[in-house]
């Protein structure tokens, strides 16, 4: 018998970092449950006997405001928020020119600004690799301390994965082209490979000075209605490097819930091949087909289909048709922790618990 | 295979290096421009189209399809303009005001000249005044292609044809519309000609709005 008052009783708090200038989330309820969700995430990933499924206040999402990829996309969280319309935007960790666009909420490169990477047969000559142990780490932890190295997990984002990398360099229409041209393959190849260094070192960094514990990595690899590229293409061009990715994460012992926008169904092979732990996807993926083919596989990052913003009743009744509706795979998905109201955690906890204990 | 098939496939399968020499080689071999141009180059490419339609080729090789198009064409025009030929037509195209994306808008645009239009692209985040100033400088400019990929700059759509028909030069194009949230009805509410879900049905469609 499950003894939910006592595992819901509300023992303490977990602070939380601002999403914006004057945009502060409220703290997150700490609760009395049998293990930590730190402990709870990593069963629940690796499928070990976890006790309830993951969601709201069992994460911290931070992104770091001492990195240029971050203010330059716009996403900053961080006790040191930036006010979007002022500040976001500017250049990334490799000098490329991003701006915000403020009814998307996010920045881009504008097309028509000069390419970063004209020729990517000479990318080397072109490229400056960012040197990590200039940014200031450690103010950054003590300034972020308060919702750092908690019982929580922490998640961090890295909002530019290897193909939107290699986009920002060379503008998307030479980027997707170079991946089947056979006289840019090469060095495309070579700068996927170096671009793995790169990220093996970023992680280094975000383990060794934040305990990061899920990399949130940003790589949009389709359309409204298609995936950008193929399947073969995806196999020979970036999954192994994603790949690589995937295992410098792991081996620090950081899962990655890897974010790719758009129709990218026939693409979830190569995230499974790569060795991402979760995959957050858009709306027009059919999200039951994916679980039922690839569900014993892959964790799915899903949330209730409700405004963040909207009413109790209305979150209560999303979460309800929700969990009727993804029920019978309430072992291998987690509920966006950005989308997580104390109400929804504790019908989601209820729900998976007893599933999960059956 | 004929020559003139010979250039089609290699349209088709994105043969940058050779399309160029199978085209002279057609010439060369008393093979009439207008079939090489219709069939080897308009032909392929509404292949590639369909292909593209079907999920059965992706971005990269359409991309590269239209790459070998247009080396096929750089050898193709003095002949065709020596005979004087005209392009199919030509269309003014361009993402709205407050928009920034580019990635269907310049599909769209590879996939119409695949058609045979000559396509004048004004770029992204083009004012209402900046595409009707193209339109009278460009009088000859059978139709205005107008994409948005946002819901909040859908409305830029319905305000540059507002401003198209406020300048009295509606009734002298056809518009489309197109991008990821737009709609037929959305096309049929703001007044638009057509609408078309993705770069080969704009490609189709912009040949039947010349009728």
């Amino acid at each position: 018998m499950i003894d939910f008052n006592e595992e819901l009783k509300v023992i303490g708090e977990y602070k939380t970092v601002p999403l914006a200038k004057g945009v502060q989330r409220p703290p997150m309820p700490k609760r009395n449950t049998p293990i930590s969700p730190l402990e709870n995430y990593k069963r629940f990933i690796k499928r070990d006997k976890p006790i309830w499924t993951p969601t709201g206040s069992d994460f911290i999402t931070f992104i770091p405001r001492i990195i240029p990829d971050n203010v330059a996309r716009g996403f900053v969280f961080d006790s040191d928020p930036i006010d979007n319309v002022k500040e976001a935007g500017g250049k990334d960790m490799f000098g490329v020119e991003w701006e915000f666009v403020p009814v998307v909420g996010g920045s881009m490169v504008r097309p028509g600004n000069p390419l970063k990477i004209p020729d990517i047969t000479k990318w080397e000559e072109y490229l400056e690799f960012p040197d990590l142990s200039a940014y200031d780490w450690k103010g950054s932890v003590e300034r972020n301390r308060h919702v750092l190295f908690n019982d929580n997990v922490t998640m961090i984002w890295v909002q530019t994965g290897l193909f939107e990398r290699l986009i920002s360099f060379m503008e998307f229409e030479n980027a997707a082209l170079a991946l089947i041209d056979e006289d840019q393959q090469d060095y495309v190849h070579s700068l996927m490979d170096r671009l793995c260094v790169f990220y093996d070192e970023y992680f280094d960094y975000l383990k060794k000075y934040y305990d990061v514990n899920v990399i949130y990595f940003h790589d949009d690899w389709g359309s409204q209605r298609a995936p950008f590229f193929s399947r073969a293409t995806c196999e020979e061009m970036i999954m192994p490097y994603l790949k690589r990715v995937c295992e410098s994460a792991h081996k620090r012992d950081i899962f990655i819930d890897f974010h790719s926008c758009g129709m990218v169904e026939p693409l979830l092979p190569c995230m499974i091949e790569a060795g991402c732990d979760t995959w957050s996807g858009q709306p027009m993926n059919d999200k039951l087909k994916m679980l039922r083919l690839y569900g014993d596989r892959i964790t799915l990052n899903l949330s209730p289909y409700a405004a963040f913003s909207a009413a109790p009743e209305e979150l209560t009744k999303a979460t309800e048709e929700f969990l009727s509706t993804y029920g019978d795979y309430i072992s291998s998905i987690i509920i966006s922790p950005m989308m997580a109201t104390s109400d929804m955690y504790e019908m989601v906890y209820r729900f998976s618990r007893k599933k999960l204990a059956e | 295979m004929s020559k003139v098939q010979e250039v089609a496939a290699a349209v088709e399968n994105g043969k940058v290096k050779i399309v160029a020499g199978l085209v002279q080689e057609a010439l060369d071999e008393g093979c009439a421009a207008d079939e090489i141009l219709n069939v080897g180059m308009i032909g392929a490419m509404a292949v590639v189209g369909e292909k593209f339609k079907n999920n059965e080729i992706f971005v990269p090789e359409m991309l590269i399809a239209a790459r070998a198009m247009k080396k096929g064409i750089e050898v193709l025009t003095p002949v065709l303009k020596a005979q004087g030929a005209e392009p199919v037509g030509r269309l003014i195209l361009g993402t709205v005001a407050g928009d920034l994306h580019d990635i269907g808008k310049n599909l769209v645009g590879m996939m119409i000249e695949g058609a045979g239009f000559e396509v004048i692209d004004l770029g992204v985040d083009v004012p209402a005044e900046k595409f009707i100033e193209a339109m009278k400088e460009n009088p000859d400019v059978k139709i205005v292609a107008l994409s948005a990929l946002l819901t909040t700059t859908m409305p830029a759509i319905k305000d540059t044809i507002d401003a198209i028909v406020a300048s009295g030069l509606r009734d002298t194009v056809k518009i489309m519309i197109g991008g990821a949230p737009v709609t037929q009805a959305f096309a049929d509410e703001v007044g638009a000609n057509g609408y078309s879900e993705d770069a080969a049905s704009a490609a189709q469609l912009a040949t039947k709005l010349l009728g």
